[in-house]
């Protein structure tokens, strides 16, 4: 009964989630780009006379203990953390639709064998596997990106493989498959474009649980090494000072919260705008 | 009895009835008929009260018995339609699956219509039960002690419909409002429930408004017609009349695209040479795999069409008719190869013949523009036989060129799925089977989705492009009338089982399974 999805026709609405989320994550990009090239200060110059220095407009996040502008190591931190979650999104959702694919149309013994690794892996907590992970292979930058894209892969498999389960048997599939297309091209030509709008979804959640997770390895000392900084690293040097000058801790706290919440709504606002 | 005066009702400002006006007498049988979006649910649903919360009531009145029950501008009195609903009208609708509450036992969940409406009649539960039971038989059930404790999921289709009849007429209401109540429902089984519906007129002398696409079924069992095209009544009058002798030129046009044996676009009898077979099946047996419910159960190889035996030849059309479940689409792709697990012979002297599926909605890849649809199947031809047949430039030329032939036009090579309507659908689809020019075109239910008057505009094609191609179709129908329509001889198969195959007209004239001659009782 068609009679009650009729929509609403009260003139477009305005997708507020979608501007919000523009803007909140623009600015994060935009800090992110220009702190490549430029930050206010060094962010190794150290002055000894403005140790814990409170926010000002000379330091606009305050120094830290070296006497080091906030503000400028933000600056690269968050360029430094983006750029970690992005590649761990990337190389984990390409991961997932292969096997996703491959799993979910096929079936059979290779679904069962990849699933139950996937579910193995499922089984750890993610920031755990990656602690295993990193202390097998070493710290540094790549070895995060490795133990957290073998952590967030299996997510991704799961929503792949759900998505092609529901449409290998569609009328266009089969009809595909009579028409003598191979199988890769059924596979990533026919069906992959028709899973892109689930999958956005699970990408975005993907990139902020990127952020939170590099923040939390991070913060416990086995992610990206001085002197280069992120976010999760930051916060953990802010700790030994949080009751002496709290905004140490504040500002990579709240641009933390700030580029989760700008991702997370913008991707909401993309999810209506399709709707 | 009833009377709706000027009704408009809108959706956001568009009209979705417009300014209709309609009287019901007791015992009548009121036929709303018309194509999908004619308005004639909203015309049911307002009429019971149940509009949705979008949906305004701009003008008009409707009036039961002299109490009104709806005024335009007025708020509506939810309690006194409450107290009508069930009470004095009650409405059956097309989905029995979802229609009934498949946590509840059947019997309760009528019983709670006597609770309801009558709960001071009965002086107790055991007097209500056996009212339930009384009612239960009223609609042909058996074993009624057994389907009043039985849960929905566990009734077949035609029993729950049943049920849902028995839930409606319990309490003897002045009217019934059926939403297309046999649509979901098999031939036969429609059948059965289009004779107690009328049984039950007769016994109650309750009106009844039927709603319906299917033209061939309203003519069976309403006594009025009112024909519905964009939210206006085109034209009223006693069924006979408008069958035989429609005023307006919509309803001349709707009634001439009700495919039967008295339709005269049907009347062609055509000489086919056989001599040759395009599609020869010996002795198929198609199985299907059913996974045993038990942890390390074996899994079970059931076989869902046997000894099928048949040949097509080039140039005609094989009608196969039969019951949803009875294994024709399971023979379908046992022929296209797509279920390999077969015993027996299929033999096709052409290139891989396609298929056209039913829903226009689902066979179109919905991220894809039409023109690359139409042209996927060359690249399919040049990546499988590793050649460059066709350049870019041939491939768009020969989907503009398809586009044409399906009178479709260049227009479309752009657009996508979701711009098109059911019918233009259906022809890219049709189209798409035919690029690659095959002989053989295996049609599952292909008009089954479409309105009646677009379900004529696509056989037409169907036929012409057979004609132009000498195509041979293997055409899978529920529907007699249709069947009829498009073949040159016709296959009768009923639970996987071949029944009957012969000559279009010999079959109808001279019907030998007790099968078939049930299933032609209502062409």
């Amino acid at each position: 009964m068609k009679v009650f999805n009729m929509s609403s026709a009260k003139g477009k609405k305005v997708n507020i989630y979608l501007i919000i989320g523009a803007v909140m994550t623009g600015i994060i990009v935009v800090m992110a780009i220009v702190g490549i090239f430029w930050t206010p200060y060094s962010t190794t110059a150290m002055s000894a006379k403005e140790r814990f220095a409170a926010p000002s407009w000379q330091h606009l996040f305050g120094t830290d203990n070296f006497g080091r502008d906030i503000f400028s190591r933000v600056m690269k931190a968050v360029g430094t953390s983006a750029l970690i979650s992005v590649l761990v999104v990337a190389i984990s959702a390409v991961a997932g639709i292969v096997l996703g694919a491959i799993t979910g149309y096929f079936g059979g013994v290779v679904d069962a064998v990849v699933m139950r690794i996937v579910d193995a892996i499922n089984g750890f907590p993610s920031i755990l596997l990656a602690l295993v992970i990193i202390s097998l292979l070493g710290k540094g930058r790549q070895n995060v990106v490795l133990a957290l894209a073998i952590a967030f892969t299996p997510s991704f498999v799961r929503i792949v493989r759900g998505e092609f389960i529901r449409l290998r048997d569609a009328d266009y599939v089969v009809r595909a498959r009579l028409m003598g297309v191979a199988k890769p091209r059924i596979l990533f030509v026919h069906i992959l474009p028709n899973i892109f709008s689930t999958f956005w979804v699970s990408v975005t959640i993907g990139l902020n649980n990127a952020i939170l997770a590099e923040s939390g390895l991070s913060y416990l000392g086995i992610g990206v090494q001085a002197p280069d900084a992120t976010l999760g690293s930051l916060l953990s040097d802010a700790q030994a000072s949080l009751a002496s000058s709290p905004w140490y801790a504040l500002a990579p706290g709240l641009t933390i919260v700030w580029t989760v919440l700008g991702v997370a709504m913008l991707s909401e606002g993309i999810g209506k705008l399709k709707k | 009895m009833i009377s709706i005066d000027n009704l408009t009702i809108s959706f956001s400002g568009k009209k979705a009835v417009d300014g209709i006006s309609l009287q019901i007498e007791p015992g009548e049988i009121l036929g709303l008929v018309g194509e999908s979006g004619s308005g004639k649910s909203v015309t049911a649903l307002t009429l019971m009260g149940l509009l949705a919360s979008e949906g305004v009531m701009e003008t008009g009145t409707i009036d039961f018995n002299g109490t009104c029950l709806l005024k335009a501008g007025v708020k509506p009195d939810q309690k006194l339609l409450r107290s009508f609903r069930g009470d004095q009208m009650s409405m059956i609708f097309q989905e029995p699956m979802t229609s009934l509450n498949p946590t509840m036992k059947v019997g309760p969940q009528i019983d709670e219509q006597l609770l309801l409406h009558a709960k001071d009649d009965f002086k107790s539960a055991e007097e209500r039960k056996k009212r339930v039971l009384e009612t239960l038989e009223g609609v042909g059930l058996r074993d009624v002690e057994k389907v009043y404790d039985s849960y929905p999921h566990q009734l077949s289709g035609g029993m729950r419909q049943r049920a849902m009849i028995a839930m409606a007429v319990i309490l003897h209401p002045a009217l019934i409002i059926a939403d297309e109540p046999t649509t979901a429902l098999d031939v036969t089984i429609q059948n059965q429930i289009v004779k107690l519906l009328k049984e039950i007129r007769d016994r109650e002398q309750n009106s009844m408004i039927f709603i319906t696409h299917d033209l061939n079924l309203a003519r069976r069992i309403c006594t009025k017609l009112a024909v519905m095209k964009d939210g206006k009544i085109v034209e009223l009058g006693s069924t006979e009349e408008i069958f035989t002798n429609p005023q307006t030129d919509y309803a001349k046009k709707l009634i001439a695209a009700v495919p039967g044996r008295k339709n005269s676009k049907s009347a062609v009898h055509r000489e086919i040479e056989r001599i040759e077979p395009i599609l020869t099946v010996k002795d198929l047996n198609v199985f299907y795999k059913e996974r045993s419910k038990k942890l390390f159960g074996k899994t079970e190889h059931k076989c869902v069409v046997k000894n099928a035996d048949f040949e097509i030849y080039p140039g005609e059309t094989l009608g196969l008719v039969g019951e949803s479940g009875c294994g024709k689409t399971s023979l379908c792709k046992a022929i296209l190869g797509i279920n390999n697990d077969i015993t027996g012979n299929v033999k096709i002297s052409t290139v891989r013949p396609q298929m056209v599926f039913q829903d226009p909605y689902s066979s179109l890849n919905p991220s894809k523009s039409i023109g690359w649809l139409l042209e996927e199947p060359l690249r399919a031809e040049d990546i499988l036989e590793k050649s460059i047949k066709y350049t870019k430039e041939t491939r768009k030329e020969m989907a503009i060129d398809m586009l044409r032939r399906v009178g479709l036009d260049e227009y479309y090579y752009d657009r996508m799925p979701h711009q098109l309507s059911g019918g233009q659908r259906q022809r890219v689809s049709i189209g798409q089977a035919l690029i690659t020019k095959p002989s053989l075109i295996l049609a599952d239910e292909p008009v089954s989705a479409l309105d009646v008057t677009i379900q004529d505009q696509v056989l037409e094609l169907l036929e012409s492009l057979q004609e132009e191609y000498g195509l041979a179709y293997l055409f899978i129908s529920h529907d007699i009338n249709v069947i009829y329509r498009v073949s040159d001889r016709i296959m009768v198969m009923k639970k996987g089982e071949i029944l009957e195959i012969g000559d279009r007209d010999q079959l109808f004239d001279n019907p030998k399974h007790p099968y078939t001659k049930e299933l032609l009782a209502e062409s």
